[in-house]
């Protein structure tokens, strides 16, 4: 899941790391609005919890098995600036203790997982909340959705992010970005079931925590800001599915790409094969996205609503062990 | 498992000792370089290898540990990049694949050099020496206190589902129930948070971070 270095030019790593630096210094700014004094002890357990339960694998029925990313979660929870703050540190901390993700990498790693998982994910989970209402349906639903719609807007940006690496003859841009959305929208479906679980428990038994982060009284000025953000992850994610059709996209990227490209990948600037009709495999490319697309949207619904039923609002109060420090 | 990736790093070598800016420094420019050359240049691909490998002996890390590790890496790099030459009908591709690769598992053993020489205190003191906001650097410290006491809570947790004999169901119950466990791991952790804030506060906090100039 996490880039490593070696897939992005440094140039691109270098822009998103800026970017990623303006926004977690943003976030630094403003963190403590929410958590005051505790912002240190909350942020830091949040970031433990994210690393400690990425080691529970979830089995998907295949030799290979998924875990939880965390960026929503900790939206869920902290509010979205110390959310951002505690996965872009869960990600420096892979980095230093197990060498998992690149360190020019970096950048485009909190990007996708702490910006976009956190700030955006925030902006469409309180979206959804405020339009569906309730505060446990609610509360889940738009945690669900929030989750399936960061991880398919980090894997558009990704395919953008990699465009703009390599020189435009090098690889198929059509055919990467489709195997891209569609591995991300059953990856994502993953995220979302977990972090819809994960959210329900925690509503049923400290309400307080998630209220807290999301207050449902917000202020006109804060929830056109929101619906703004809550727009640009969307936008992202149906760019992932629009994509495909939309044949003029890779060729106005073109321009674009020239510009960015370093001389890293010269020797094949020979375009040889630069339209859709030659490759073999162009053919299941609009119909995969499309399938991935509906399924995936009719999944994390069924989904919403699953989750939102197997765990009644009732449910008894497990005591939680109180132990020593 | 804590000392998996870093295992090495308590021995002693020369490179142990090296000032842990300069290391820093050191594994940066050599991935910056890795990744910015072209691949034409590939006499400049061997230099770069020769070095990360004459680190590694230096640093008294074993080859047997670094190819366990590369081993584990390797699935990752090159599922991603085998969908170049996939992406073209598998015609053409291959050397941009390879290319990648190579720069990814250049730019991974370098990392894991750093990881062994340099532990994770060590990188948080240099990071404070580097202007870091103090604010950051307290969050990764406390980070780092607590993710082994998360872990043992977790592993916990574990033993008492392996023996209640946990297992089987429908892949939707086994979901549910790993998602409750980190649910109330969660919860768990968040009480214990709020338990040493408690503590924190009674010996002074104010959630200003303070730290001593003359550590080293």
């Amino acid at each position: 899941m996490h880039i490593q270095d070696g897939y992005l030019s440094t140039s691109v790593c270098l822009a998103t790391g800026a970017v990623s630096l303006g926004a977690v210094g943003y976030s630094l700014h403003r963190m403590k609005d929410l958590l005051g004094e505790r912002t240190v002890p909350l942020t830091g357990m949040m970031g433990s919890l994210i690393f400690a339960g990425q080691m529970v694998n979830f089995p998907i029925g295949l030799p290979v098995s998924g875990h939880l990313m965390g960026g929503v979660l900790a939206a869920a929870i902290l509010g979205p600036w110390a959310g951002c703050v505690a996965v872009t540190l869960v990600l420096v901390a892979q980095w230093a203790l197990f060498s998992d993700g690149g360190l020019l990498a970096l950048g485009a790693n909190v990007l996708h997982m702490a910006v976009l998982g956190s700030i955006g994910g925030y902006a469409v989970m309180t979206t959804v909340r405020k339009l569906l209402g309730g505060r446990f349906r609610g509360a889940v639903a738009g945690s669900v959705v929030a989750a399936w719609l960061a991880v398919l807007a980090a894997s558009a940006m990704f395919c953008l992010e990699f465009r703009l690496s390599y020189a435009v003859s090098d690889f198929d841009f059509g055919n990467i970005f489709t195997l891209m959305v569609t591995l991300h929208a059953l990856i994502g479906v993953g995220e979302a079931i977990i972090t819809g679980f994960v959210v329900s428990v925690i509503y049923q038994q400290r309400p307080d925590l998630i209220d807290m982060a999301q207050p449902v009284d917000s202020t006109v000025a804060s929830s056109a800001s929101r619906f703004a953000a809550a727009g640009l992850v969307c936008a992202l994610a149906v760019a992932a599915f629009a994509a495909p059709f939309a044949s003029t996209l890779p060729d106005g990227l073109d321009s674009v790409a020239e510009q960015f490209r370093i001389a890293a990948s010269a020797e094949s600037t020979s375009g040889l094969f630069t339209n859709y009709d030659q490759i073999p495999i162009a053919g299941w490319q609009k119909l995969s996205v499309s399938v991935a697309g509906i399924g995936g949207s009719l999944a994390v619904f069924a989904a919403a609503v699953l989750i939102g039923r197997a765990i009644p609002m009732n449910a008894p109060v497990i005591a939680t062990e109180a132990t020593g420090e | 498992m804590s000392d998996f990736w870093d295992r090495y790093g308590r021995s002693v070598s020369i490179c142990h000792r090296l000032p842990p800016v300069l290391k820093l420094a050191l594994a940066v420019s050599v991935i910056v370089t890795g990744v910015a050359i072209p691949v034409r240049y590939w006499p400049a691909y061997g230099v770069l290898g020769c070095l990360v490998f004459a680190g590694h002996s230096i640093a008294g890390i074993p080859l047997g540990y670094l190819i366990k590790r590369l081993l584990i890496f390797l699935p990752f790099v090159s599922s991603m990049a085998i969908s170049l030459p996939l992406s073209q009908g598998l015609d053409r591709g291959w050397d941009l694949m390879l290319q990648i690769m190579f720069r990814g598992c250049l730019a991974f053993l370098v990392s894991l050099w750093l990881v062994n020489v340099m532990p994770f205190e060590q990188l948080l003191v240099t990071l404070r020496k580097l202007k870091v906001p103090a604010v950051v650097v307290a969050i990764l410290a406390f980070m780092y206190r607590y993710v082994f006491v998360v872990w043992d809570e977790l592993d916990k947790m574990r033993t008492a589902r392996k023996a209640r004999s946990f297992s089987g169901g429908s892949l939707w119950f086994r979901w549910r129930t790993l998602s409750q466990m980190i649910g109330m791991l969660l919860i768990r952790s968040l009480n214990r948070a709020e338990r040493i804030h408690g503590a924190m506060c009674s010996r002074g906090w104010d959630g200003e971070v303070r730290w001593l100039d003359d550590q080293d």
